[in-house]
């Protein structure tokens, strides 16, 4: 285990290695990257959610700079198609360009290239198309039961799979106490400040498709393309520059990724598409959308007996590479447990299709909709049992000396302490100063309640659980490519991509800690699949764990490779030397890397004949053994303030106690906590992706679509237990997402106790004023 | 085609635009300066954030023709500017930028805040700063970066 003293190893705040180049605006995002003749493209796009006979007319004039799903299709291009390999999942195509039908607005239709962006956009108002209009999908749950018409026709309905998540229901009969409620988590577009981008060449020098794109996961780009284009391996190089956030929307494969490089390659310039605000909000409106019904049973001392559910997520109109669309509610049904002892389980899950954009897995992926669930029914039992939610949960979570702790549905918890966060957060919170606030009325008749969450991640899904799901994109080992430079440093390539994480300095401090060298000598180069090993990318909060894993392995072959070097300039057996401070250190002296590096790489003829010819260059791997993902978790709890007659929501005080295992840098971890932490208060009070009746997206700006800002998260407190999980290297777990999670369940309780005296209950995210002051509206108080 | 007259960080430029040509396509697409990013365009995020004449503009709702006569300052132009050097450190410090695509438009702003409001506490910095969306921190780090330049400059 690392102690924390280095300075720049495991455990040390290292200020970021990136920061200089955005701090001086010469971060270099897509659409600051030109090409030499290049074009900008403007895309045409689905007026209406849903339409069949789609016509397009190209303008009379501009015939050759103008593109249709005709043209991809005479040329051959395959459409994207992700199926599962849970039964029943009924299969589709997503056409990269709008085929016949038109599933939802902002469908990509057909391609527009000019000199520039505005002169492409006077072009794509001149390219007419014409439909028939078919009733849309809106609701999901309409969708599954009393469908107005369905979505891909062939499949009969719009349940793309019904799973069952069935175990020990027999057990439910012991349950003397249930409470029932319906939840809904509406729709949210994920907003990075930088939208996709994708610019694209045929080099005709490398004879290869050149792609820049802004995306998490270059590498399964690279696959795509190559499935979709029909083009070998070795004629496509992707690079994903600086990518200005992320958050699961990059981790899946757009069309535009496609058909902007297809079409760069039919007029042989390159072309260049970046994504305005508008196209994201309406095109992009893909994150969270769940609803559900929720039964939790007890007994009357509050012990969980069983949960029952039927859940349904809308999945929007198409199956997105390589997650599907299913991915969501596979998740769900089958950990709506969250951190809690169950001894019985029946939960369905349903995916609808809607005509609505594709769902995507943003921050949390499907947790964010399964703890609001859970943890409000648990804030309703309490209620029915009259005990304290905090104590109800104390008794219910899966205590620490049940570790390793398998799960109701078969899921295996590595290790923590979850009472002992509830119980860190209760304290910070201060529950019980809270609870006697509120037992006099606040002077100005506001609403004093608190909440809690508790969750538990999965982090970095591992090989097999990915493979029995059949996912486009399954996780083996991840490997990291190093390379000691003739001046002794290190470049480390690795196939994850680093968007805000801070991954530039946090994967340099792993090599710090393996080999105690200057943090300054080591570069992290990702983001491109020609100077990287193959990876599925970054997502699933795994890139710490693979990629950091990755490089703590990869080290330790390359230090036996440099130990031999070392030894034969030491003149001493192999045996007796070993590595500190970026030195070979033999039984007498030391040689540093820098030696090692210039003797190997410039002067081998100081070296032996037989020297190992392997060098000082190694590309090598890590993935858990066994093949299991190590649980992150966390208590999130929360003061808020209502007024009763307005509906606003303040929130006074925000507390998180959570365990991502070992940490190795606390600065960023707080800051991916933090970050996490605010677009969750999004999820609770804001953020909402609206559709009238007819599909319409309603929220297409940002002044449509409420982004939490400076003044709507306080200080909150981060407070960190750390409990290695003995799967990882360094016993860390996964952190990007958590913070993303609870705080829509955290939120919603503390609201629902706030307004406990009216005896009403909001029960949809977001939870914005006008729900609020419909729920008291409907008080019978 | 409109004939403009602009300083650019220093340097004086004269082009002709198309009237609906915005400033930030101006000082990105036309003079390479690419530090100044477009978040939104419609005028919220403050990504695109620039000075025109020492106040803070949003340039892409700002139109290339209007800003005609006028002294622009983009991220780029600030590599003497001892308030911009306080922010720049402070923001490294304090872990308030990740992806860094807000980050020009959110110093911009910042500059102007340390500058205008000297004896702004927590409450005021909050308040300013709700012109411009960060994504990724949360808004912590950045305000207390902001604070902790005030703090310097009060010194």
């Amino acid at each position: 285990m690392p102690d924390g003293a280095t300075v720049q190893g495991i455990g040390a705040s290292v200020l970021r290695k990136e920061d200089k180049r955005f701090l001086d605006g010469h971060g270099r995002y897509v659409a600051d990257i030109v090409r030499p003749r290049m074009l900008e493209a403007a895309i045409v796009r689905s007026p209406t959610a849903h339409a069949e006979k789609l016509s397009v007319t190209k303008p009379d004039l501009e015939q050759q700079r103008v593109f249709t799903a005709e043209d991809m299709l005479s040329d051959g291009v395959k459409p994207i198609h992700v199926i599962s390999k849970y039964p029943g999942h009924k299969p589709s195509d997503y056409p990269h360009l709008a085929i016949g039908k038109l599933r939802f607005v902002g469908e990509a239709v057909a391609v527009c290239l000019a000199d520039t962006r505005a002169a492409a956009e006077d072009l794509a108002t001149q390219t007419k198309i014409s439909f028939d209009p078919l009733p849309a999908i809106v609701d999901m749950v309409d969708a599954a039961e009393s469908p107005p018409a369905l979505v891909h026709e062939q499949w009969g309905d719009n349940v793309i799979l019904d799973s069952l998540f069935e175990e020990k229901a027999s057990n439910l009969d012991r349950a003397t106490v249930s409470v029932t409620r319906t939840f809904r988590m509406n729709r949210q577009a994920v907003n990075p400040l930088e939208g996709a981008a994708v610019l694209a060449e045929w080099d005709a020098r490398e004879e290869r498709l050149v792609v820049h794109s802004s995306s998490q996961i270059p590498h399964i780009l690279k696959n795509a393309l190559c499935e979709c284009l029909g083009l070998r391996q070795n004629q496509v190089h992707v690079i994903a520059p600086d990518v200005g956030g992320g958050f699961g929307y990059k981790c899946v494969l757009i069309p535009e990724e496609i058909f902007i490089p297809w079409v760069a390659m039919q007029v042989k310039q390159p072309v260049r598409w970046i994504q305005d605000r508008r196209e994201h909000l309406i095109a992009a409106a893909n994150a969270r959308e769940h609803h559900y019904s929720v039964t939790l049973h007890a007994d009357t001392d509050g012990n969980f007996i069983g949960v029952e559910a039927d859940i349904i997520v809308d999945s929007g109109a198409y199956s997105v590479y390589p997650h599907s669309n299913i991915l969501e509610s596979t998740m769900a049904g089958r950990t709506l447990h969250g951190p809690y002892k169950f001894s019985a389980y029946k939960v369905r899950s349903r995916a609808v299709a809607t005509n609505k954009p594709p769902i995507v897995p943003y921050r949390g992926v499907a947790r964010p909709g399964i703890c609001f669930a859970m943890e409000l029914a648990i804030d309703a039992m309490a209620r029915k049992l009259g005990c304290e939610p905090y104590d109800l949960r104390m008794q219910n979570l899966v205590p620490s000396d049940a570790m390793p702790y398998k799960t109701i549905t078969g899921g295996e918890f590595d290790s923590g302490d979850y009472q002992e966060a509830l119980r860190r957060a209760g304290t910070l919170i201060d529950l019980k100063a809270v609870r006697s606030r509120q037992r006099q009325d606040e002077a100005d008749g506001r609403l004093i309640g608190v909440g809690f969450g508790c969750y538990i991640e999965m982090t970095a899904l591992q090989t097999s659980a990915a493979a029995r799901a059949g996912l486009a994109a399954i996780p083996g080992y991840e490997q990291a490519h190093i390379r000691l430079t003739p001046d002794g440093g290190l470049e480390i390539g690795v196939g994850v991509q680093n968007h805000g994480q801070g991954m530039e300095t946090t994967l340099a401090q792993v090599a710090c800690e393996r080999f105690g060298m200057d943090i300054a000598m080591v570069a992290i180069r990702h983001g491109d699949t020609a100077t990287s090993p193959y990876s599925t990318g970054t997502y699933a909060s795994r890139s710490m764990i693979m990629a950091g894993g990755a490089i703590a392995r990869t080290c330790d072959v390359l230090g036996v490779q440099i130990r031999r070097i070392g030894a034969h300039l030491l003149q001493c057996e192999f045996d007796d030397t070993s590595i500190r401070d970026a030195c070979v250190i033999g039984p007498s002296s030391a040689v540093t890397f820098a030696e090692i590096a210039r003797v190997w790489h410039r002067n081998p003829e100081e070296l032996p004949a037989d020297v190992d010819p392997a060098g000082v260059e190694v590309t090598s791997g890590f993935r858990p053994s066994p093949d299991n993902s190590p649980f992150s978790y966390a208590t999130h709890a929360c003061v808020v303030r209502i007024d009763p007659e307005l509906g606003h929501v303040e929130l006074l005080d925000y507390v998180i106690s959570e365990d991502c295992g070992t940490i190795v840098n606390p600065m960023i971890v707080d800051g991916q906590i933090i970050g996490g932490a605010l677009q969750g208060v999004g999820t609770a009070l804001y953020e909402e992706s609206c559709y009238d009746a007819d599909g319409q997206p309603l929220s297409s700006t940002f002044a449509d679509y409420m982004m939490p800002g400076s003044t709507h998260l306080p200080n909150l407190r981060v407070d960190h237990l750390v409990t290695p999980s003995p799967l990882t290297e360094y016993g860390v777990k996964g952190l990007g997402e958590g913070g993303a999670i609870p705080p829509p369940a955290a939120i919603a309780n503390a609201i629902n106790d706030a307004l406990r005296g009216y005896g009403v209950e909001v029960v949809e995210t977001p939870v914005t004023p006008r729900r609020i002051l419909e729920a008291i509206a409907g008080s019978k108080t | 085609m409109t004939e403009l007259s602009i300083n650019i960080n220093g340097e004086h430029i004269k082009a002709d635009v198309e009237p609906r040509l915005s400033l930030a396509d101006f000082i990105r697409d036309r003079q390479r300066l690419t530090g100044t990013h477009l978040g939104c365009e419609h005028g919220v995020c403050g990504a695109c954030t620039v000075l025109m004449n020492g106040e803070p503009v949003r340039s892409c709702i700002t139109f290339a023709a209007v800003a005609d006569g006028s002294e622009i300052t983009t991220i780029e132009g600030f590599d003497q500017d001892e308030p911009m050097a306080q922010l720049r450190q402070a923001f490294h410090e304090n872990h308030a930028l990740q992806c860094g695509y807000c980050t020009p438009g959110m110093l911009v702003a910042a500059r102007d805040i340390v500058t205008r409001l000297p004896d702004a506490d927590e409450d005021r910095v909050r308040l300013e700063l709700a012109g411009n969306l960060c994504r990724c921190t949360g808004y912590v780090g950045i305000v207390k970066a902001i604070l902790s330049v005030l703090e310097q400059r009060r010194i």
